[in-house]
C-alpha cells in the first residue's frame, strides 16, 4: 500500500519538496547576512542595551515576511493534500477500486494517513527549525521568541499546526465526501481554531506571573518575557493600562488638585507628587507576563493541543470510515 | 450442471437495503450456484447496483441476510481476496497506466496474476504505459475487467460493464469474460447486471430479474423458460426455444407492480 500512496502523491511531494528547498536556500542565503550584520552591530554597541534598541532593523521589506511562510505552509498541506485523500478519491469513485482488492478500508486509509501525517510532521518541522534559526538575531535585537507572531512561526509548534492541518482536511474530506467543501472547512476551521487558541487559550497555558511597583516606576521582567497587560491596579482592583492616557482619567480627585489647572504643563516634580499621592490612596503599577523560561513548556503545551486536536479528527475519520457504506 | 451438494456462490435471504425513507432492494431472496453467469436484469433503479454492492461488501443491508461463497461480506482479506468487483463508472485512476495498476494490484493483492494481465492487454493491443483517461471507453473497460480478472476471484461481480460501450466493444468484452469462465473450469461464478437482455442471453445460463426494487425471478433460464412455455402457452407443447429470454424478462417486468406484494417465484436450485 505504501508504494501506492508513493505512485499518487510523487508528483505533489517533489513539488513540495522543490518548494521547501527554494525556501532553505532564500533563508540561508539571507540569514548568513542577517547574522553578519547582527555580529556588527553587536560589536558596535559593545554590551550597551540601548545601543542595541536605537539600532536599524536587522531585516527589511519582503525579506522580513519571510517568516510568515511558515504560517502558510500547515494550512496550504491541509487544502491540497488533506482534503482530498479521501474526498477525491470518493468523487472520481477509485474507492470502488481500491476498496475491490484485497485490502480492508481500515488497513487503505491507515497507511494513507500515516504517511500524509509524516509528512505533514516532516515540513511543518522543516519550516520550523528554518524559521527559528534565521530568526535568531532578530529575537536577541528585539525582545524574543514568545510575543504572537514569532511564538507561532518558531520552535516545535509549526510541527503541531501541520499535523492538526492536514487531519482537518482528512476528517473533512471523509465527512463530505466532496473536495471542495473539505478545502473551505479547512481554510474556515484552521484559521478559526488558530485564532481561539493563541488569542483566548494560550495566555492561560500556565498562571501568568504579576510583579508590582510604585505608580509611574517601570518593573523589566528578566530574559524576554510575554508582556500580557501593564498598566496600574487601584485600591479596588480596577486595572488602567500604562501610559498617561490610561492613568489619567483613574486618578483620584484629591491628587488630580496637584495638577496644574491646565493640565498642561507636567514637570517631573509635579508628577512624582500626583504619584505619591495615588500611592497613598493604594494605587500601584504592575506587570503581568509569561517569564521567558515558560517559552518552551508553552510550545510543548501548544504542541500537545494541536497534536490532540488532530488525534481526535483521525479518530472521527477511521470511525466514519467504518461505519459508512462505500 | 446440479450443484445441489456445494454451497451456492450466493444466497441472500430476505435482504433489503434502505436509503432513509427509500427502498433500494426489499426482501430480496436469490441463490446463484457456483460456476453460473448470471444475468442481474432490471430497469434502471430496480435495486441491481445495491445488490451487487451489498454483495461485494461496499454496503450493508438494513436487513435480512447475504451469504456469498459461504460467509457474509465483510472487510476481510480472506473475504474481499475472492470477490471481483467492476462498478458501472469503471474506476480506474485515470492519471495512471495500465501498468501502473497491475503494479497497484501486485501491492494490494496476495494472489495476482499480472503476467496474465500484461500478456490479455497486449493481446488486445491496449498500451500498458498510456494513461488509462487517455484510453477508449472501450479500452478502458477491457482494462478494469481484466485487472479484476487479474485478482483470480471465485466470485465476479459485474456492474453494468458493457452500457456504455459500443457494439464492437461490448462484443470483445463479452469475449474476453466468456474466455475467463471458460479457464477458470467451473470456479468462477459470474454476476453481471444489465438493463439490456439480448447481450447476456448468449452469455448467462442462470437469471435474476429484479424490478421495484423486488426479485421477480431467479433461477436456472432454461427452467425458467420451460415453466414460462408451459404457462404462458400450454396447448402448444413446443419446446423451450419458442419463448424467448426476452419475453420472459418482460413478462415478469410488465407485472412489477402487480407482483410487488406478491412473494417472489424463485424457481429450481432446491433450495
Amino acid at each position: 500500500m505504501s508504494w501506492v500512496v508513493w505512485r499518487q502523491y510523487r508528483v505533489s511531494a517533489t513539488i513540495t519538496v522543490a518548494l521547501l528547498a527554494a525556501f532553505a536556500a532564500v533563508i540561508v542565503v539571507d540569514g548568513v547576512q542577517v547574522a553578519s550584520r547582527w555580529h556588527s552591530v553587536v560589536v558596535a554597541c559593545a554590551g550597551s542595551s540601548s545601543c542595541l534598541q536605537q539600532q536599524a532593523p536587522l531585516v527589511n521589506g519582503v525579506i522580513s515576511d519571510l517568516p510568515y511562510i511558515s504560517l502558510i505552509v500547515p494550512i496550504a498541506l491541509g487544502m491540497l493534500w488533506g482534503a482530498p485523500l479521501v474526498a477525491h478519491e470518493i468523487e472520481s469513485r477509485t474507492t470502488d477500486f481500491a476498496w475491490s482488492q484485497t485490502i480492508t478500508r481500515t488497513r487503505w486509509l491507515a497507511v494513507k494517513v500515516g504517511w500524509l501525517l509524516l509528512a505533514a510532521v516532516a515540513c511543518g518541522g522543516a519550516i520550523g527549525a528554518l524559521t527559528t534559526w534565521w530568526s535568531g538575531p532578530a529575537n536577541a535585537m528585539t525582545g524574543g521568541a514568545f510575543a504572537p507572531g514569532q511564538f507561532d512561526t518558531q520552535g516545535i509548534v509549526p510541527i503541531g499546526y501541520a499535523v492538526f492541518a492536514m487531519a482537518l482536511g482528512i476528517a473533512a474530506g471523509t465527512v463530505a465526501r466532496r473536495t471542495l467543501p473539505a478545502i473551505a472547512v479547512v481554510f474556515g476551521g484552521f484559521i478559526g481554531v488558530r485564532l481561539v487558541i493563541s488569542n483566548v487559550l494560550r495566555p492561560h497555558y500556565l498562571t501568568a506571573v504579576t510583579t508590582y511597583s510604585p505608580v509611574g516606576g517601570t518593573v523589566t521582567p528578566p530574559g524576554q518575557p510575554w508582556i500580557l497587560a501593564q498598566g496600574a491596579v487601584g485600591p479596588t482592583g480596577v486595572t488602567v493600562r500604562s501610559g498617561w492616557g490610561g492613568l489619567y482619567p483613574a486618578i483620584p480627585a484629591s491628587c488630580r488638585a496637584l495638577l496644574p489647572t491646565a493640565g498642561t504643563g507636567k514637570s517631573g516634580a509635579v508628577l512624582s507628587q500626583v504619584f505619591s499621592c495615588m500611592a497613598a490612596h493604594g494605587w500601584r503599577g504592575f506587570v503581568t507576563y509569561q517569564p521567558s523560561s515558560r517559552y518552551w513548556p508553552f510550545q510543548g503545551i501548544e504542541t500537545g493541543i494541536y497534536l490532540l486536536l488532530a488525534a481526535a479528527l483521525i479518530a472521527l475519520t477511521f470511525a466514519l470510515m467504518g461505519r459508512r457504506d462505500a | 450442471m446440479s450443484t445441489a451438494i456445494e454451497t451456492p456462490a450466493i444466497e441472500t435471504r430476505e435482504l433489503s437495503k434502505r436509503y432513509g425513507r427509500t427502498s433500494a432492494l426489499t426482501r430480496g431472496s436469490i441463490v446463484v450456484p457456483q460456476g453460473r453467469v448470471s444475468a442481474l436484469i432490471g430497469p434502471n433503479g430496480a435495486g441491481k447496483t445495491t445488490l451487487l454492492r451489498i454483495l461485494a461488501g461496499l454496503a450493508r443491508p438494513t436487513g435480512g441476510t447475504a451469504a456469498v461463497l459461504g460467509g457474509a461480506p465483510r472487510q476481510d482479506p480472506a473475504f474481499l481476496a475472492d470477490i471481483g468487483f467492476l462498478a458501472q463508472e469503471i474506476p480506474l485512476y485515470r492519471r495512471m497506466s495500465a501498468a501502473d495498476h497491475i503494479t497497484i494490484g501486485a501491492h494490494l493483492n496476495r494472489r495476482w496474476d499480472g503476467a496474465l494481465a500484461r500478456t490479455r492487454l497486449a493481446e488486445l493491443r491496449i498500451p500498458l504505459d498510456q494513461r488509462v483517461g487517455a484510453l477508449s471507453g472501450g479500452q478502458r473497460a477491457q482494462v478494469a475487467l481484466t485487472l479484476t480478472l487479474a485478482k483470480r476471484p471465485r466470485l465476479l461481480l459485474l456492474d453494468e460493464p458493457v452500457a456504455a460501450l459500443d457494439p464492437l466493444a461490448r462484443r470483445h468484452f463479452l469475449a474476453t469474460l466468456t474466455a475467463a469462465v471458460a479457464d477458470a473450469a467451473g470456479r468462477l461464478t459470474v454476476v453481471l447486471s444489465s438493463h439490456l437482455v439480448t447481450e447476456l442471453e448468449r452469455v448467462c445460463d442462470h437469471l435474476v430479474l429484479l424490478a421495484g426494487s423486488r426479485v421477480q425471478l431467479c433461477g436456472d433460464i432454461d427452467t425458467l423458460l420451460a415453466g414460462h412455455q408451459a404457462l404462458a402457452r400450454p396447448e402448444s407443447g413446443g419446446p423451450a426455444g419458442d419463448v424467448t429470454l426476452e419475453e420472459l424478462v418482460l413478462a415478469h417486468m410488465g407485472a412489477d407492480e402487480a407482483s410487488a406484494v406478491k412473494h417472489p417465484t424463485t424457481v429450481g436450485e432446491g433450495s
